[in-house]
This record gives C-alpha cells, structure tokens and sequence, in this order.
C-alpha cells in the first residue's frame, strides 16, 4: 500500500479499541470495561463509521479477564448491526489464557496476533515466543479467524516475514503496525513511512499510535493508503489536559479527518471483502 | 500471598466507582489492570520481587526485612 492508495480512494477501514488491558477507569472513567457499556460505546462507533472492534474483557473489578470476553461478545453482537468482532489474544497472562480470543462462540471473525514479546513496567514481559504464536496462527487459520498481525515494533516485521515463509498466514496479510513509547515502535513519520516500505507483498496495513501520537500518526496512516485503529485503549486524551469523553469522540474525529482527506469508510461487509475474511 | 498493602475500594478522593476497584495503599492511588496481576500474584507475577513501589517500601520503612530478602 502507498500514497497512491490514497490518490485512487482507497476505502478506508476504521477500527475502534474501545478498552484494551492497559488502562482503568481510574485513568478515564469514560473507558468502558463493563460488558453492556462496551457494547453501547461500540454502537456508537459503529453508527459513525466504524467497521471493525478490537475486543479485551475485564471483570467485575476492571482486572483482566479473557473469560469475560464471551459476554463482550455477546453484547456487541445484541447491540450491534454488523460490526466486524476481533478478540484479543495478547496481554501478559499465560497462553492457555490467552487462546480464549479464539475459543468465544460462535468464533469472533477476526482476532490480534501479537507477533513477539514487549516490555510493561519494570517487570513484566509479554510471554510471546514462536511456539505460542504459530498456535495460534494455526487455530485461527483451522477456524477461519483472519488475525491481525501486531507489529509492535520493527522486529516483529521480520516475524511476519519469517511466517509467511513458512506459509502459516495467507494472504492479504492484514497488519497492523504500532507507534508509541517502550518497545512499541518510536513514533515518527520517518518510521512509519519506513515500515510502510518494509511490508511484504499481498499486505494491507492498519495503524495505531498512542497517545498524543494518535492523531497525528493516523492521519498520516490514512494519506499512505492505509487503514487506521483509534479508541481509548490507545489514546485517553481527546487533546492535551483534555480527556476523551467517550470512543466515539475520537472516532468521530478520525471520521471527518478522513473525510476531508476524501477517504470514504468501508462498510463492515465491505471490510469483510477486502480482507478477505 | 497477595501484596499486604493491596486494598479493593469503590473510592478515593478523586473518583468513585460502582464496583470496588484494585488500590495501592502505598502509593495511595488505584492500581492499573496490568499491575494489578503483580499486586495479586497472579501468573508467574510475584509482588516482593516484581513491584518495585513494594520494594521501595518495604526498603525504606522495614529495612530489616528488605535485608533478609536480600540474603
């Protein structure tokens, strides 16, 4: 994909990360951990244009729980119309925890692929080796699970690379490549054009940027032809000192963002086409 | 053994919630979902070694402690 993508009207599909791992509501209390109020927030997206979820569960305390993400589920499909579900499968519990993203039913449509570790705190590291991550790519392909490849940084790139190889992933490869502090990959409109560069034929690429990156970097994302994750698992503010007062506000956004850059959204069926899902 | 100075409260002076949330009586503030697991020792987490606030602490106000720790 390329500035060219962009010239010719690419449709663009919009992602929403409503609620993530990472953040509480005693971040923002606008984030949505529960499984009703998650749904309505993603109708919301979904109304303005959203096209796909990125799903996380939590349970009755905020905590990470992947067990919650059947509920999640099935909220969003009671509330939603047609919204493509994508349950996560990283985070920093054990694979067997982890493998629930897969395992909700029905199966979720599509679901992240962490492809290698990264760093949170001081301590912790995200239990990602080549093992885990080949299971999980051959789960999701016996399910026809389309996985989003995270490439938190440069490296896993060539992971992706190195799966292809070993003809575990078919194409298009749906990628998604992350701009922020730590191990995510740093986050510079030098980077990402780098990265753009370095992807592997037959792919289409997402991208996602934290924090105060995401508005920048994500209309950068939408002028290189690709497609664009925003949402309060990445992003808590709506502008500096200002905190976002719901998903919808930020995809609401990106929404006019892109329109004025004359990038019509894709559908939740036309995403499905596209992706090949 | 969970983290001794980990509470679970619907409140503090700055927010309040409808369910009880994890609370780090050291730092005086909620803890976030990811930390949460190490304050829980959860997974392979374990909060004497894996929450540098814990061990801070425990260094400053019970040095004896934090020195057999080191043994």
């Amino acid at each position: 994909m390329s500035y060219q993508d962009y010239l010719d009207r690419e449709k663009l599909i919009l992602t929403v990360a409503t609620t993530g791992g990472i953040h509480g509501k005693d971040a923002n209390p606008n984030l949505p951990e529960q499984p009703e109020e998650i749904a309505r927030q993603v109708a919301a997206c979904e109304d303005l244009g959203a096209a796909i979820v990125h799903v996380h569960g939590r349970d009755e305390h905020g905590e990470n729980d992947p067990t919650r993400l059947q509920a999640v589920n099935d909220a969003i499909r009671e509330q939603c119309e047609d919204i493509v579900i994508q349950n996560t499968t990283g985070g920093q519990s054990p694979y067997e925890n982890r493998v629930q993203g897969i395992r909700t039913e029905p199966y979720p449509e599509m679901a992240s692929l962490d492809m290698g570790p990264f760093n949170r705190g001081e301590h912790i590291i995200t239990e990602h080796t080549r093992h885990n991550i080949k299971r999980l790519a051959r789960e999701m392909h016996e399910k026809g699970i389309k996985p989003e490849l995270e490439v938190f940084n440069n490296g896993h790139l060539n992971e992706v690379h190195r799966l292809i190889e070993e003809d575990i992933l078919d194409p298009p490869y749906y990628i998604n490549i992350i701009f922020g502090s730590g191990t995510f990959s740093m986050p510079t409109p030098r980077n990402v054009i780098n990265m753009i560069d370095n992807l592997p034929e037959e792919s289409i690429f997402n991208l996602l940027a934290t924090g105060p990156n995401q508005l920048p970097l994500t209309t950068l994302g939408m002028i290189m032809g690709g497609h664009v994750r925003v949402g309060m698992e990445d992003n808590l503010y709506y502008r500096q000192g200002e905190q976002a007062e719901s998903n919808a506000q930020l995809v609401e956004r990106t929404v006019a963002i892109a329109n004025w850059l004359g990038r019509d959204l894709a559908t939740p069926a036309e995403a499905r086409e596209m992706l090949d899902i | 053994m969970t983290c001794p100075f980990l509470e679970y409260r619907h409140a503090d002076d700055e927010y309040e919630f409808d369910h009880e949330r994890p609370y780090c009586a050291v730092q005086e503030e909620f803890v976030s979902p990811m930390k949460a697991d190490i304050c829980n020792d959860r997974f392979d987490f374990e909060h004497e070694t894996d929450c540098e606030i814990y061990k801070a602490h425990v260094a400053e106000e019970e040095p004896e402690l934090a020195a057999q720790d080191d043994d």
